[in-house]
């Protein structure tokens, strides 16, 4: 039988995950339902976090943007102040399911989920994004750059909920971009995805990549393009990120075909960034 | 069980359910609200959308205690004259008509959001929702229609 645990305190919360056998921090639910429903998630004790006020909290200032673990998908992509702080991050959580479920949804089951071709974690590897999460044992900081470890496997212990993720602010001289392909519909997990970012400093001019649905886990990379016209930057990438894949095959493509879907993702994101293309 | 209480479509509602029942079976079984429809069950459809204080969601993934107290639109307690159902009928949007209720619920919201949307910006928002007939380009005129004729009254 379902347990709906509903706790109003985070502390009540941290003391229900640290109690039960095999608890379900319960978020949107969004992804949740449909593991449950497909038979991969039996979890029978389910901590729905929705009644904890400071999960939904947002605060957004010259430093980045503090979202509660509880803020919907859909206003990370929506609210005015996340969009100048992050345009690259707001940008791509736009992209997640469909608008609907993006009201539900919420930024932290979103990487709780550890899903490969989640497109949020694209962004926030290459905006160096950190997650903070809560347990009995107190709170710790994880770099989002850490947090992904394993097929759908995370750095979160089994007692632990996902309080807050913390965005820095994008340079506002830094170009974004995201690209998502996708093979059966544009809503349906692409096939790949990219998320490029473009920074300067010190004359110093650096790409940052994030890889979705390449390989068992969200990809990283960073290179060095100083002084590169886009050609080679871009040729660059593509060379650095190759290696880096390791596409599942599914029903959405095999191997070799996301592969190439990859390789067609990260041009296109590199060539605008370095283009200063940034699209809607 | 636990009881739960949910204002739909200007009704009280008290349900007695358990802690996995879903939102949409609550409304159709217990409030008999079923303009909402099951489609796909994994929020993909849109068939199950339901305005929640004039958010949508997809009840076929919302766990009904979560929704105690909440205020509920369907597509059922919508008024005879509203602007959407009278312009997807004069655009003939509807074949079948299963999955319009979900369809009218999100053109509601889109044009409570934006009152002059283009046609992107439909798409964009309906995005979400599928129509097996293929009545796409009907259903997108009468969303643009709807908005005109919300505008002129």
């Amino acid at each position: 039988m379902t347990m709906l645990h509903r706790p109003e305190s985070l502390d009540e919360a941290c003391m229900l995950l640290a109690e039960l056998d095999d608890a379900q921090v319960y978020g949107g639910g969004t992804a949740i339902e449909i593991l449950r429903r497909q038979g991969i998630l039996f979890t029978e004790d389910l901590v729905d976090v929705s009644r904890i006020p400071e999960l939904r909290a947002v605060e957004t200032g010259p430093d980045g943007v503090r979202a509660g673990a509880m803020v919907p998908v859909r206003r990370m992509e929506t609210d005015p102040a996340i969009r100048r702080a992050v345009p690259l991050a707001a940008r791509t959580y736009g992209h997640v399911a469909n608008p609907r479920v993006r009201n539900t949804a919420t930024v932290g089951g979103n990487v709780a989920h550890g899903d490969y071709r989640l497109d949020p974690p694209t962004a926030l590897l290459v905006l160096d994004a950190t997650i903070e999460a809560r347990s009995v044992r107190g709170p710790r900081s994880l770099a989002v750059r850490e947090f992904f470890t394993g097929f759908q496997e995370t750095a979160l212990e089994h007692d632990e909920v996902i309080t807050a993720i913390t965005v820095p602010a994008q340079p506002t001289d830094a170009v974004g971009r995201f690209v998502k392909m996708s093979s059966l519909s544009a809503n349906d997990w692409p096939s790949a995805s990219a998320a490029a970012l473009l920074t300067t400093e010190d004359g110093r001019r650096t790409l940052h990549l994030g890889l979705g649905a390449l390989a068992p886990v969200p990809v990283h990379l960073s290179l060095d393009v100083s002084g590169m016209p886009t050609e080679r930057a871009v040729s660059e990438a593509m060379a650095a990120a190759e290696p880096l894949m390791d596409p599942i095959p599914d029903v959405r493509g095999s191997s070799d075909y996301k592969r190439r879907l990859g390789l067609v993702a990260v041009r296109e994101a590199a060539t605008d960034v370095c283009e200063e293309r940034t699209h809607a | 069980m636990s009881r739960i209480s949910l204002v739909v479509d200007g009704n009280r509602y008290v349900a007695e359910i358990t802690d996995s029942a879903l939102l949409l079976d609550v409304l159709r079984e217990q409030a008999g609200a079923t303009g909402v429809r099951e489609g796909c069950g994994v929020g993909a459809c849109g068939a199950c959308t339901v305005l929640v204080d004039g958010v949508s969601v997809s009840s076929c993934l919302a766990l009904a205690e979560r929704y105690d107290g909440a205020r509920i639109t369907t597509a059922s307690g919508l008024p005879a004259d509203d602007e959407v159902v009278e312009s997807f009928v004069e655009c003939g949007a509807t074949q079948c008509g299963y999955c319009i209720p979900g369809f009218v619920m999100m053109a509601h919201e889109l044009l409570t959001e934006n009152p002059e949307p283009d046609k992107e910006d439909v798409v964009r928002h309906l995005d979400g929702n599928i129509c097996r007939c293929g009545t796409y380009a009907e259903i997108r005129r009468a969303v643009l229609a709807a908005a005109e004729k919300r505008r002129a009254r």
